[in-house]
């Protein structure tokens, strides 16, 4: 049985042989003549490295860019944050890296939820990204030679991962940023930053603008252009507490969902094992430790439950070295899905540390073993901003981790140009849910959002722009007006609840409905429940939200409850998503569907497909579309990490 | 004002807070007290936590620019009893956390100031001058797809190292907050130094340094008199040696460059 | 034409290169002057004094260009610091409510234009009313010096303000470098200490006559 392919999803995506693929479609898409290149106009809603990459990249082509962010510079996109590194296929290490070999590594890590041909063409690309980044100025890390240095990384037996200290993420963002920026003093990008897109404006079918807020003034203003890029990141904030900014949300892709563009698996959610835990109720936010820290330290629990001595007093016989125990080959170092679950499973038999929520990352034999200042040389910025939040010495207890929300592989879906199910509206970059299937590998989530924007959307937007006939649409055209109220009548709906909840303690109940029910482990009994409860909470919101002052300035308690509002009606699709998808795969753990071992049992016959939901009304069911997928070069079979 | 009494057996605080409606209302410090602060809070979390009672209480929340909270976007910006990002070294205001505090303290809390900041709202300011800075010079002009092979030009590691010291800037500009003069030299120093030491941005280093500084001045910063004050303040931890370096490269290409600019 | 020079010249940076080359001179200038008046106390009758102001002169028109040379330096320093200064009190008109420094920030670094000043009043009173501009002193030079820097009121003063040049110098020595561009790992750490000592050694050096002249001298005035 497999799955009918809905008529609305046309992937476009290039048949023959994969390594030509690319190639053929370049050749294939339109051209626009150099000379018209200025008479286009695009609207760039993000500078992440998605963002910043395209808008940078279709300026130098002689486009029109228009940029907003929400933050009040572009360089302080989410991307930044990100610290481990960013994979490609150089193969600089000589250990049998290919263009083949990460294709290979990333449909297999993405557990065969993902599309052959794109994660193909992410592999071919990934190199020029390298190259592009070392000739804006990226500092990566070097040998004494002064060639490229290489780290190993999560899911991969090669070493292709080229980072900036733990700052990888950073120095990629300035990169792409120093570009833009470069565009912005040329003239051709006008940049406009604490603006938060609120509508996308279709005319006739096709995306032609934008409309956002002014989050300084309050003013709504309008952006007109030929196509829209949306690369506004990924929803885990849904989750409240993720490792995600604070900033992060799903509204652009939610409003631009209302509009029609199809949200593809948007359950298929990333979860990192290594995360500081949470403290207490007011925790804000968690802090990622780095992957890199399982290759020395130990995983473990106590073997009797509540065990009421300290760390360093429980003798070997009483430790449980869980994921060694469990996963004798990989030990420690494990996928992030599959450590985070053994986590949670410790925790949930009763045997967590530190009030429960927590398991120990132990560097006591390490530190014997390789002494402390090898193991400070290694780790040290990281021990030490363990120490800054917790209070704690890792030198001399063990860490206390606890997987997080971190990482969001769903989102709008797009065709192999990266334009969703509305014309002229591309998406790129974490926004969209093309690359990494059901789970992310490390070091992957850097290497696409660059690719969409150097080198993806570049070419792809041509076939858009020279293929279809666009009318001239300027910001009076009633669209914007349609928008621009709407836009307006919700906040204005907003400021006029004055209940008695802040939108963040409404959030935080929100967060944790869905962590406890569509977190590490899912089951239908506990979705369908989340389902109600989301319900529940979302005419709670709009019942007895209390949102202070006014929309004419800065009001940063509106944007926020604005953004709140949206997750409330996105929650609920996600969970739809989970309830329908009854296998496990990569992220996604349906408890119903596991091993014997309890290792993730997928099913290829009924789910080998990307599922993009229409929208059809708040609170009203979401119409499932299915894009097959076939696997025409990694074959699928069962991950084991035995 | 005063007077949000919470429950709970955590730290009494009492914070004096800069409050200001707009950019062009007079402002003044308003004091609050917090009595549930618990030491394992973050800075930002205890304002949180006032921000939640002033909601509740049908007031006006304090407004603060964060994002990350882990100390690498560079979106906060406050001053802590009179310190830039707070008492702790290398650290930003959100990596900061309570336990550094004892019960009963008083803490003071102040935007950035300069007047090339100007404050949007309460603790808010307006660090765009520092996007505008960028846009003179602070890039290597490569055309996305025109890069040579990543190992065609080998860097000795010493000068990536150094390059990426200066390049661990944040643009949080508390530089500029610590610094007597308001002066922006750390921060446009570290992306001059930054780009300057490497192959790849050598090309252009003439044309950089001048029209960054061009655009510092512009803007309304103040001089550097090597206060160094920047230095100890910055989250990164970035070195006054990128300053005496950037005055150097400046020397160098006022007489270097050909133009009559 | 010199479009380029006017750019950096008036540039920020431009600016305190500028300061940090015409304060160096001014250093340069000082240890030249120290070791001319160290004449004075070569003998007590002040002939070494006397000969050394005439084999200045016997530069002649090159004493000239040498002192107009050193005007320039004084006025293009002193002008320099005072646009700066004044720039950087308006780059944060609202002030601070509470302030406190991280430490790095010296009493001296934090009042250059406040010593310079001062300075600048004793030079005023110098070269203007007790020695270069006083016709009295071109008749007796040694005696003028011997008796204006033994007279208590000119006397402290001269005291008080080498202490102040000191305080100036203090922070002013190592800056200098630093606005040239003159870091190093290895070099700062001595400069740290060079200033310190230069410092110390022109405040006590030129302190030294106003000091002997008020308390040790019992010569009375020589002719
Ligand atoms: C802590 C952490 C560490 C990570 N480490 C790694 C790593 O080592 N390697 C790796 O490959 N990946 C890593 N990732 C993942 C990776 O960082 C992200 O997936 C990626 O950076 C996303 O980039 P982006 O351009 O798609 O979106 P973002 O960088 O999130 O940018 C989103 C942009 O959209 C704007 N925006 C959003 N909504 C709106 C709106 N409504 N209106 C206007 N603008 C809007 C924002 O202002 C922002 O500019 C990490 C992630 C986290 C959280
Ligand atoms: C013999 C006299 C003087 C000497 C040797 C001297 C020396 C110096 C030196 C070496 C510096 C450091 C320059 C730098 O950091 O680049 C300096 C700075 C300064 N000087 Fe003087 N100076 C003298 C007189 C004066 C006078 C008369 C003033 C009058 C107002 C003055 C005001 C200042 C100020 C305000 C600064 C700090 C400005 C800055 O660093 O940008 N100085 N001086
Ligand atoms: C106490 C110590 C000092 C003594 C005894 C002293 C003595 C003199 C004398 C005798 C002259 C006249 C020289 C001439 O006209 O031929 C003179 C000139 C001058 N002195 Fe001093 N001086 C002292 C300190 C200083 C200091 C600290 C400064 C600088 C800050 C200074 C700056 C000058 C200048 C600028 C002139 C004018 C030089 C000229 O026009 O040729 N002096 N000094
Ligand atoms: S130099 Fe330091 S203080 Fe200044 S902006 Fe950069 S990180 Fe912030
Ligand atoms: S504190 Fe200010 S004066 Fe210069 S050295 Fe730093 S910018
Ligand atoms: S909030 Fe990002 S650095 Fe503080």
């Amino acid at each position: 049985m497999t799955p009918e392919a809905s008529p609305r999803l046309d992937s476009k995506a290039p048949s023959g042989p994969i390594q030509d693929r690319w190639d053929q479609h370049r050749v294939d898409l339109k051209l626009v003549n150099p000379a018209n290149k200025r008479k286009f106009h695009v609207v760039v809603v993000g500078t992440g490295l998605a963002g910043a990459s395209a808008a940078a990249s279709l300026a130098e082509l002689g486009y029109n860019v228009s940029v907003v962010c929400i933050q009040d510079s572009p360089r302080r996109a989410h991307s930044i944050a990100a610290q481990g590194g960013i994979n490609a296929a150089k193969n600089y290490p000589n250990d049998g890296d290919s263009v083949y070999r990460l294709f290979y590594d990333t449909v297999k890590g993405g557990d065969f939820r993902a599309r052959e041909s794109n994660v193909y063409r992410l592999a071919q690309v990934s190199n020029n990204i390298i190259d592009q980044c070392v000739a804006q100025g990226v500092p990566f890390a070097r040998e004494y030679g002064g060639v490229l240095s290489n780290r190993s990384f999560g899911g991969a037996q090669v070493s292709r991962t080229f980072y900036a200290r733990g700052q990888t993420g950073q120095q990629l963002l300035l990169g792409a940023y120093s570009a833009l920026m470069r565009q912005v003093g040329l003239g051709k990008v006008k940049m406009y930053a604490r603006r938060e897109m609120l509508d996308v404006v279709v005319v006739d079918g096709v995306a032609r603008g934008i409309v956002c807020r002014n989050l300084t003034t309050g003013e709504y203003e309008r952006f007109a252009g030929d196509a829209v890029a949306l690369c506004t990141g990924g929803y885990s904030n849904v989750f409240f507490l993720s490792t995600n900014a604070k900033t992060c949300n799903v509204t652009a892709n939610w409003r631009a969902h209302k509009r029609g563009a199809f949200f593809a698996n948007p359950c298929f959610t990333q979860i990192h094992p290594t995360c500081i835990p949470v403290s207490g109720s007011h925790q804000s936010k968690l802090t990622l430790m780095s992957e890199s820290l399982r290759n020395d330290g130990r995983v473990w629990v106590p073997t009797n439950a509540g065990d009421p001595r300290p760390a360093s007093e429980i003798p070997e016989s009483d430790r449980d070295y869980y994921l060694e125990r469990r996963y004798p080959s990989f030990g420690n170092l494990v996928p992030r899905d599959v450590a985070s679950r053994a986590a949670k499973e410790r925790c949930d038999a009763g045997f967590g540390v530190g009030g429960g929520n927590a398991v120990f990352l132990d560097f006591r034999d390490a530190i014997e073993r390789d002494g402390e200042d090898t193991i400070r040389r290694k780790y040290g910025n990281l021990f030490q901003m363990y120490a800054k939040i917790t209070g704690d010495n890792p030198y001399r207890v063990p860490m206390r981790i606890f997987p997080a929300l971190h990482y969001t592989m769903g989102g709008l879906w797009v065709d192999y140009n990266l334009e969703s199910t509305i014309p002229g509206l591309f998406v790129l970059g974490e926004a969209n849910f093309s690359d990494h299937g059901a789970n992310r590998l490390g070091a992957s989530a850097l290497m696409q959002g660059l690719a969409d924007g150097y080198f993806v959307l570049p070419y792809t937007i041509g076939g858009h722009l020279a293929g279809r006939s666009l009318g001239a649409v300027d910001t009076n055209h009633a669209a914007f007006d349609e928008a621009e109220n709407a836009a307006r009548e919700r906040t204005e709906r907003l400021l006029a609840v004055q209940g008695r909840r802040s939108a963040e303690s409404l959030h935080r109940e929100l967060g944790l409905v869905m962590w406890d029910n569509c977190g590490m482990g899912r089951s239908a009994e506990g979705l369908r429940g989340a389902a109600e409860k989301i319900r529940g909470l979302r005419d709670e919101f709009w019942q007895n939200v209390r949102v202070p002052g006014e929309s004419g300035n800065l009001n940063q308690a509106l944007e926020y409850a604005g953004r709140v509002a949206d997750f409330m009606e996105f929650a609920e699709l996600t969970v739809s998503d989970a309830l329908h998808r009854e296998e496990s795969c990569g992220g996604h753990f349906r408890e119903e569907h596991q091993t014997e071992e309890g290792e993730a049992k997928r099913d290829d016959e009924r789910f080998a497909y990307a599922g993009a939901w229409e929208f059809e009304g708040v609170g009203t069911p979401a119409t499932l579309h299915k894009e097959p997928l076939t696997f025409e070069y990694v074959h699928l079979t069962q991950r084991s990490y035995k | 004002m005063s007077g949000h009494e919470g429950g709970g057996d955590g730290m009494k605080i009492t914070l004096k807070v800069w409050r200001q409606a707009g950019p062009d209302a007079d402002g003044q410090m308003e004091t609050y007290h917090l009595h549930d602060v618990s030491p394992d809070m973050s800075f930002l979390e205890m304002l949180d936590i006032l921000n939640e009672r002033l909601i509740q209480t049908g007031q006006e929340p304090v407004a603060f620019d964060h994002d990350c909270r882990e100390g690498i976007c560079g979106t906060c910006s406050l001053v802590i009893d009179g310190q830039a990002h707070g008492p702790e070294a290398g650290t930003t205001a959100c990596q900061l956390h309570m336990r550094r505090y004892a019960n009963g303290d008083t803490i003071h809390v102040e935007p950035f100031r300069a007047n090339a900041f100007p404050v949007l709202r309460d603790l808010v300011v307006d660090r765009s001058a520092f996007d505008r800075i960028q846009t003179k010079g602070g890039f290597v002009s490569v055309h996305t797809g025109s890069a040579p092979d990543g190992n065609a030009i080998p860097i000795p590691q010493l000068v990536a190292d150094q390059a990426m010291d200066a390049a661990a800037c944040i643009g949080c500009g508390a530089c500029v907050a610590a610094c007597p003069n308001a002066s922006a030299m750390l921060f446009v120093s570290a992306k001059v130094s930054h780009l300057g030491l490497l192959p790849q941005g050598k090309a252009e280093r003439d044309q950089r340094v001048r029209a960054m500084v061009g655009q510092m001045d512009e803007e309304g910063f103040g001089n550097c008199t090597n206060h160094f004050e920047c230095m100890a303040a910055c989250p990164k931890e970035i070195s006054v040696e990128n300053i005496a370096r950037m005055n150097r490269e400046y020397l160098a290409a006022t007489f270097r460059s050909r133009d009559d600019a | 034409m010199l479009r380029w020079l006017g750019t950096a010249l008036f540039s920020s940076v431009g600016r305190k290169i500028v300061m940090g080359l015409t304060g160096l001179l001014l250093v340069g200038f000082l240890i030249e002057h120290l070791a001319g008046n160290l004449t004075l106390f070569q003998d007590s009758d002040g002939t070494a004094f006397n000969e050394y102001k005439e084999w200045l002169e016997s530069f002649g028109p090159l004493l000239k260009v040498a002192e107009v040379g050193l005007f320039l330096l004084f006025a293009s320093h002193i002008a320099i610091a005072l646009k700066l200064s004044l720039e950087n009190r308006e780059a944060r008109k609202q002030r601070y409510v509470i302030r406190s420094s991280r430490g790095q920030a010296t009493a001296a670094s934090l009042s250059m234009l406040f010593t310079g000043s001062v300075v600048m009043l004793f030079l005023i009173k110098h070269v203007g009313f007790d020695f270069r501009f006083n016709g009295d002193f071109h008749e007796a030079p040694a005696a003028v010096v011997k008796d204006t820097l033994a007279s208590p009121v000119s006397g402290f003063f001269y005291v008080a303000t080498m202490g102040i040049l000191g305080f100036h110098l203090a922070h002013g020595f190592r800056s200098a470098f630093q606005s040239l561009g003159l870091s190093h790992p290895k070099l700062d750490p001595l400069l740290d200490k060079a200033g310190i000592g230069l410092a110390v050694a022109l405040a006590v050096g030129f302190a030294s006559f106003p000091i002997y002249y008020l308390f040790f001298w019992t010569g009375g005035a020589t002719s």
